[in-house]
């Protein structure tokens, strides 16, 4: 990915006829340009609505999404990145990644202070990334595996030395993924229970001022925001309502101006985007990327049999899953990586397709192959389908699933628990068969996809990770050499494959992405301005008056 | 008399804590049997993990003891008053609960009022023109309103109220953006409880209008209302001045006893208004397992329901003399 930026530079650089850099540089303007018709007004509260309430604002040791949404208008990450998923100036104005790849040289934004007034430096980057991020972030733990240290030759100069390349921990420096944090206030004591942990100090926009739980956190304007004239908004208040129906409601009568993350549930999105004042939008969770999948036990009978798992793979029909279950809100999937990685090339569409038209023939020809005769009441085997606790759909879904399999002689019952039962009978007691599931693919394969099917995350114990317990050697190997490769276009390649081996063993049923919604009122401008949606800053965003 | 009074709250209160720690070591107990941790969420919640990260959670957590042992420090812990820590909230259990506390015993004090007070009139009316149009029209509606579910009543009143009229605000304590205070936080405060009181009042005051009228009824066929009217006494007389105050004993041991599903009640009630309450925080640190912050809720509650019976209890003895306290 950086390969293919740099290639992109490089020949802007001969277009212009400067020859000047042999070195892999980076450079690019300082500030993402703002919207360029409309002159920002200043001034203004914009609500938003974040569903549920977070539960800490430490995004530095939680992931959690409705965190995001309102840490990073706190807290600001190295890079940010554009719509085609290329890293961007941001904390760091410029990076330079060494032949070998392991070494990057960040090179920080001069005169950007936290909110407490002290400057932000080199000590900072190598604070928070070494001692927070690497041994405390849930995913941070696997981001920075392969960075050593970090050197500070100067105040302003950051140098990351690995031990092997790591061309996808660029990808995961965002504000989001890896806020950075003061050093003078979080070295002292415990990082996982620090006093500052709810009382966030940052470079961002907009400084934290107070959180009453259960109602709202409010954010003020930062006048000494480092890129000048910004932010726009004077405060950002968060809201938390806990009722479906009472969110939909309070963008209706304009108390609130913003929910994303499917907030506003699908069902009353498409009664909100008929009023005059709502606008809604699928952009911004383009490095979320969540796919909804089916997910096998592949180590019990019936799924260990591969003809089983693809027969339940032929017997859904994708599209009626998006079109009737969610709303319209997504796409069907193909495979282990989302399609929204079109834009870098690691995306393919030439898999084996479960997705056609004689897909019950299909299933129940395999399914005759691998020895399950229908009985004398037509039913081929039992199982127990579990429902994952996020949502009315997803019992909607699980019918769906019982119905189809039904048409193959698979009798389903359903089941259905809350959502730590959920979790510990999936990825800590291996105690189920089938269940429905939805997983972010995150900003890279290697942070998001290769946890799902690398032997090495067949963790027990952990969430998220290789709960199917499928692997084959071929695959890790693939996923080992991606992790390193430098170059994108055999990067691409490696994924290809990989996707087309994943497809055919199919140890989850991938149905569809899933498009998550931001409904917002049309007074809100500029609030999407990177693929990290709600995830960004917010220091362009406005309020038309 | 008051120092008889004096000692049978002594008394009271001094049998209230055995009880309470046979119900602490119970929900401890019961908690445990629900699957997966707080770790569990946690990750769950951040949708990705690796094992040292769960570890660490869970060393934290204290979850890496065993159960008895968790057990003891805790029961230890609350003796002196600590209900510990809320991993999840990063922030103590105390401070936690007493800064919900406060809207949720706004809410349920003006329900409790509002409905018994209401519930006792109505009640009292429908009786005294038993079967007569009066009557008919009180049973009727608040049986209606008794059978309507308390969510879709709030919704419907947020829908009416809210979205088409633009009477109220649909939800939360407060005006977000305003930052109000002083008086005009107070009346702000008060125009966000409108809905939501009127949410629960509907659902509870059915209860003590049937209560209330079946009671009327009972006692006016006692001896002392005869007598009362054979005195010459007027019917008004006879049933504000006589039958009231008896009418009333039965109405008030069911509110006492509801302040307890009150406090659980009124989850629904905050789901929908946003209301910033303890039964939300009860709900949401369920399903977070939050052991810690949600035992100090039921803590909180079993007290709560202590305190409120011992008040009632009181309040019979200065309605109803011949009630002693021993």
């Amino acid at each position: 990915m950086l390969a293919q930026k740099i290639q992109k530079f490089m020949s802007l650089v001969f277009t212009f006829g400067l020859v000047m850099l042999m070195t892999q540089q980076v450079s690019a303007q300082a500030v993402p340009k703002a919207s360029p018709t409309v002159t920002p007004q200043q001034g203004g509260t914009l609500v938003m609505v974040v569903q549920p309430e977070p539960p800490t604002l430490a995004s530095f040791l939680s992931t959690a999404g409705p965190v995001g949404q309102v840490a990073t208008k706190v807290y600001e990450g190295l890079l940010e990145y554009d719509f085609k998923l290329t890293p961007q100036p941001g904390l760091a104005k410029s990076w330079k990644v060494s032949p070998d790849g392991k070494m990057i040289t960040f090179k920080l934004q001069e005169n950007v202070t936290f909110h407490d007034g002290k400057p932000f430096t080199s000590a900072d980057v190598k604070f928070t990334v070494l001692d927070v991020l690497k041994k405390s972030h849930p995913r941070g733990i696997n981001t920075f595996r392969a960075l050593q240290a970090i050197d500070t030759p100067d105040q302003y100069t950051a140098v990351f030395k690995m031990s092997e390349p790591a061309p996808y921990m660029l990808m995961a420096l965002s504000g989001y993924e890896s806020p950075m944090l003061p050093k003078h206030i979080f070295e002292a004591g415990d990082v996982t229970k620090h006093p500052n942990a709810d009382l966030p100090i940052g470079t961002g926009p907009f400084k934290f001022v107070e959180w009453q739980k259960g109602q709202f956190m409010r954010f003020d304007k930062n006048p000494s925001y480092w890129k000048k004239g910004r932010p726009y908004l004077d405060r950002i208040v968060a809201r938390f309502i806990a009722d479906g129906s009472t969110r939909a409601a309070v963008l209706e009568t304009q108390e609130a101006h913003i929910a994303g993350f499917n907030a506003v549930l699908p069902v009353d999105v498409r009664r909100l985007e008929k009023l005059n004042h709502i606008g809604m939008t699928t952009r911004g969770y383009e490095m979320q990327s969540p796919i909804v999948e089916l997910d096998f036990n592949t180590r019990t009978k019936p799924f260990d049999d591969v003809k089983v798992r693809q027969a339940v793979a032929y017997a859904i029909d994708r599209k009626f899953v998006v079109d009737n279950i969610w709303f319209g809100f997504g796409r069907p999937a193909t495979g282990p990586i989302n399609s929204n990685f079109k834009a870098n090339g690691l995306y393919t569409a030439d898999v084996k397709n479960y997705n056609v038209t004689n897909g019950i023939e299909m299933a129940n020809k395999l399914l005759d192959e691998a020895g399950y005769k229908r009985g004398a009441d037509g039913v081929r085997f039992e199982i127990t389908h579990d429902i994952t606790p996020y949502g009315e759909e997803w019992r909607r879904f699980g019918e769906y699933v019982a119905q189809q399999l039904g048409k193959i002689g698979i009798k389903v019952t359903l089941r259905q628990e809350d959502v730590p039962a959920w979790l510990r009978r999936v990825y800590t007691n291996y105690d189920y068969q089938l269940t429905n599931n939805w997983i972010q693919t995150l900003a890279d394969p290697v942070i998001g996809v290769h946890r799902l099917y690398h032997s090495g995350s067949i963790r027990q114990g952990t969430v998220f990770v290789n709960g199917t317990r499928w692997s084959t050697p071929e695959t890790d190997n693939l996923m080992n050499q991606a992790a390193v490769e430098m170059n994108s276009k055999n990067r691409a390649k490696i994924y290809h494959d990989l996707q087309k081996r994943i497809v055919d063993a199919s140890p989850i049923v991938f149905v569809h992405e899933l498009d998550f919604v931001t409904v917002h009122n049309k007074k809100v401008q500029n609030f999407l301005v990177s693929p990290l949606g709600l995830y960004s800053t917010f220091d362009q965003a406005w309020l038309q008056k | 008399m008051v120092v008889s009074r004096l000692q049978y709250i002594r008394r009271r209160l001094l049998l209230a804590v055995p009880i309470i720690f046979f119900i602490i070591v119970l929900n401890f107990l019961l908690i445990q049997i629900a699957p997966g941790d707080a770790a569990d969420v946690l990750a769950g919640e951040a949708g990705s993990a690796t094992p040292e990260y769960m570890d660490q959670l869970r060393r934290k957590f204290g979850l890496d003891q065993p159960i008895y042992v968790q057990l003891l420090t805790y029961v230890s812990n609350v003796a002196t008053f600590d209900l510990g820590f809320s991993f999840r909230h990063n922030k103590p259990v105390s401070e936690l609960i007493l800064s919900r506390l406060g809207p949720t015993l706004l809410l349920m004090v003006s329900v409790l009022l509002i409905s018994v007070s209401m519930g006792i009139l109505l009640g009292a009316i429908a009786a005294r023109y038993l079967n007569r149009w009066q009557d008919i029209t009180i049973s009727t509606v608040v049986v209606l309103t008794y059978a309507t579910p308390v969510f879709w009543a709030g919704l419907m009143l947020i829908v009416l109220f809210s979205v088409k009229l633009g009477w109220f605000p649909t939800s939360g304590m407060e005006k977000i953006a305003a930052f109000h205070t002083g008086i005009a936080r107070i009346i702000d405060i008060a125009h966000h409880m409108v809905l939501p009181v009127i949410t629960l009042t509907l659902f509870y005051i059915a209860l003590y209008t049937r209560l209330m009228r079946a009671s009327v009824i009972e006692q006016n066929t006692m001896d002392y209302v005869t007598t009362a009217r054979s005195k010459g006494l007027g019917e008004k007389r006879v049933l504000w001045g006589h039958i009231l105050r008896n009418a009333c004993l039965p109405v008030l041991t069911m509110a006492g006893i509801q302040a307890g599903a009150l406090l659980g009640g009124a989850v629904v009630v905050e789901t929908v208004f946003s209301w910033p309450g303890l039964g939300l925080l009860a709900y949401e640190s369920l399903f977070a397992r939050d052991l810690n912050l949600l035992l100090g809720i039921f803590f909180i509650s079993a007290c709560l329901v202590v305190l409120v019976n011992l008040a009632v209890d009181l309040l019979y003895a200065s309605l109803d003399p011949r009630i002693e306290l021993k």
